[in-house]
């Protein structure tokens, strides 16, 4: 353990050294499109990287999601997932215009999540300038169909379907630089349409307006009392509607989630939002429809396994103070199936959601030097133990 | 017209994949590659185009031998961005100082096959957005593998940007259309089968530049294509598609003025072949009207048509790269 955690901070240059690959990597991945279930195109780029850096084996599964395995040199051992979703919150009409300055990067999903399928690629390169064998198989997956609606499906499948056993998993995101997530909360992603007839008559003396109808379960959720202990709350984080300043909305929709570290609190709240909408619904005679967009059952590790002690070693190691919080990601989804996995951001980095998302190049290098630690120390048997 | 060329000399960059067969080509003929990318203003496209195909074509498959930016004075920071990330920096007013300063793109491709060094140079625009080395290697693929082919182009589906940051999938080319393809049509209809005359990426023999006069603005591809046909005929040429290629929608106004210098350019070749009689004298000023406080303008823009000589009649030139031959005696 401590031989490694040695060699990590020497790693540092070496992979400075390798800037413009890795670089070219990121930008490759990034100016190609690939909104949520329109990942095609990345997939063939993501394919054609590892390729050309002479993987093993690089195919897609059944769910088309890109895989490359770089053969380890034991055959007992279990492989390594290494993760990073591919598809981004944009859609494809936009141009995808990266652009490079002389300390960071900027263009649209660069840090949710370009950087990290661009560092995921260029891993076999960095393995190979590091001189860095693997007694495990190491599988790098782009998988798809992660965002919203896609519901991490890419991930779902490829576990569910995946033959024998996986000895640990490092998920990758473009930030932030210090993130260690080893537990997810329990989630629901859920939408809220309020549809307004247009006819006029007995119904309605005056047409309800679906933007205030929206306003009034809101106010209602507001009121719910949330337990402090399991830690739960409700975000609502989208809500559109309407037509005109000064036109009545007949249409309006709201999305928000529902998270706590229990699965059952989660699910009491979601009947409780269901109440407050089918009340309004009946009392203010208003189509409104409560769905499901995703969800996710609450997992962890505990903060004593021994992945995340090491892997919080490993970014001590490299001077990086880890930070952990619950995130609702491919890691939730790798903990449901007992593969002890972490997640780990590569950068820092601003405007994640914006067309001009900008990542910081320099703590890049630390940020990967972590990741190929967490792997290392992931072959050396820390998951084992 | 024969449009067997069209079949023989049309390629697409996936027959050129294996980069590593370009380069056991380049070692094996001995030659050495550069690439050219003439900048004005391109902070935000340079280190991008310099990264990738540094990486790809230099570091990982030794195909290029070195990346040169020739900027035309530049007030952002294109040039040093550029040197941030590796490529040999110049201005051009700083190349062969003797000789009268102009500026534009012209010039600066000119001006390259002195500082250059390479056999073959690749001339690539430098704001493609979505910029990947097959723009490079796709060029250098026919140059290399096919020993007739001296001169490639480039042709592409244009997507073109509109607004802030929304993509048009089909348009662009609109100069090509209304204005040299007729032209080509009319009196050169052999040429009809260059799909995209005017891309502003080609690569090409050292041998084939340096012979031909250089028009320092937007004509200069126009022109490119004229010489090397006038002088070596279609055969030697071939072009490659690169597939896609997002670049910036201009306004018609600017498309205008392009047009005037293609124009002028191409008129000026057939006089000089002796194709054609002019018996009045065509104007330098390109005049558009804008309507200003309700009363229209003239806006006028004067274009010289300065253009170079072949590179082979300047001094220097012939000093650096063929210093054995008699002082002002072309090799």
């Amino acid at each position: 353990m401590e031989g490694y955690l040695n060699r990590i901070p020497e790693m540092v240059e070496q992979i400075r050294a390798v800037r413009d690959t890795i670089i070219t990597n990121i930008l490759l991945i990034g100016q190609t499109p690939a909104p949520t279930f329109r990942e095609k195109r990345r997939t063939s780029v993501f394919m054609d990287r590892l390729a050309e850096f002479q993987v093993d084996e690089v195919t897609t599964d059944g769910y088309r999601n890109p895989i490359g395995v770089i053969h380890g040199t034991s055959a007992e051992k279990p492989p390594i997932f290494v993760v990073a979703h591919l598809d981004t919150f944009f859609n494809k009409d936009i141009v995808y215009n990266y652009s490079v300055g002389e300390n960071t990067i900027t263009g649209p999903g660069l840090m949710d999540n370009t950087v990290g399928v661009g560092v995921l690629v260029s891993l076999p390169f960095l393995f190979q300038c590091l001189g860095l064998r693997f007694e495990s198989d190491i599988v790098l997956a782009g998988v798809i169909q992660s965002i919203g609606k896609g519901n991490l499906r890419g991930i779902r499948h490829l576990l569910k379907t995946w033959e024998g056993p996986i000895r640990g998993g490092v998920c990758i995101e473009g930030g932030e630089l210090g993130r260690l997530n080893y537990f997810s909360d329990g989630m629901i992603r859920a939408e809220i349409e309020c549809s307004i007839s247009r006819s006029t008559g007995v119904t309605h003396k005056f047409l309800p307006n679906s933007i205030l109808v929206l306003n009034e379960i809101i106010n209602e959720i507001l009121k719910l009392r949330l337990p402090q202990r399991p830690r739960s709350r409700i975000v609502i984080g989208k809500i559109s509607g309407g037509v005109d300043h000064g036109a009545v909305a007949y249409e309006a929709t709201m999305g928000l989630e529902i998270r706590s570290h229990s699965d059952r609190i989660v699910k009491d709240i979601y009947k409780d939002i269901q109440e407050i909408v089918d009340g309004i619904s009946h009392e203010d005679q208003v189509d409104l429809k409560l769905s499901t967009i995703s969800n996710l059952n609450a997992t962890r590790l505990r903060y004593n396994d021994p992945l995340v002690k090491h892997s919080a070693a490993v970014l001590r190691a490299l001077g990086i103070e880890p930070v952990s919080d619950p995130t609702e990601s491919a890691l939730s989804i790798l903990l449901s199936h007992n593969i002890p996995s972490v997640t780990l951001g590569v950068t820092h980095g601003y405007n994640y959601y914006e067309e001009d998302a900008t990542m910081e190049i320099e703590p890049m290098y630390k940020g990967i030097a972590q990741i190929i630690g967490v792997i290392t120390a992931i072959d050396s048997g820390v998951c084992d133990e | 017209m024969n449009d067997g060329w069209l079949k023989t000399n049309t390629f697409h960059y996936s027959e050129f994949r294996d980069v590593a067969g370009l380069v056991a080509a380049k070692q094996k003929k001995g030659l050495t590659i550069s690439l050219c990318l003439p900048t004005l203003n391109e902070e935000r496209t340079i280190a991008k185009e310099i990264l990738i195909i540094k990486s790809e074509l230099m570091l990982r498959h030794p195909l290029i031998d070195e990346i040169v930016v020739v900027d035309s004075g530049s007030t952002d920071s294109t040039r040093e961005i550029a040197k941030t990330y590796g490529a040999d920096v110049y201005e051009a007013n700083d190349i062969l100082p003797r000789m009268e300063r102009y500026q534009g793109k012209g010039e600066n491709l000119w001006k390259a096959l002195y500082i250059t060094r390479g056999d073959i140079i690749v001339y690539l625009d430098a704001d493609i957005k979505n910029i990947h080395h097959r723009f490079a290697y796709g060029l250098l693929g026919p140059l290399l593998l096919h020993d007739r082919i001296k001169y490639v182009k480039a042709f592409y589906d244009r997507p073109i940007a509109i607004g802030k940051n929304k993509l048009r999938p089909t348009g662009g080319g609109r100069v090509t259309e209304l204005v040299v393809r007729p032209l080509f049509s009319i009196f050169f209809p052999e040429l009809t089968q260059i799909l995209q005359p005017l891309s502003g990426e080609y690569a090409g023999y050292r041998d084939i530049f340096d012979q031909i006069p250089f028009p320092i603005g937007y004509g200069v591809e126009t022109s490119m294509i004229l010489d090397i046909y006038r002088r070596w005929g279609l055969e030697v040429m071939a072009q490659v598609d690169l597939d896609r290629r997002i670049h910036r929608n201009q306004d018609t106004k600017a498309l205008g003025k392009m047009a005037f210098v293609i124009l002028k350019t191409f008129i000026n070749r057939k006089l000089e072949l002796g194709l054609i009689d002019l018996h009045e004298k065509m104007y330098d000023e390109m005049i558009q009207y804008n309507l200003v406080r309700e009363e229209y303008k003239a806006n006028i823009t004067r274009f010289e048509g300065h253009e170079r000589p072949p590179m082979i009649g300047i001094e220097e030139y012939r000093e650096k790269f063929f210093p054995e031959t008699t002082q002002g005696e072309s090799p």
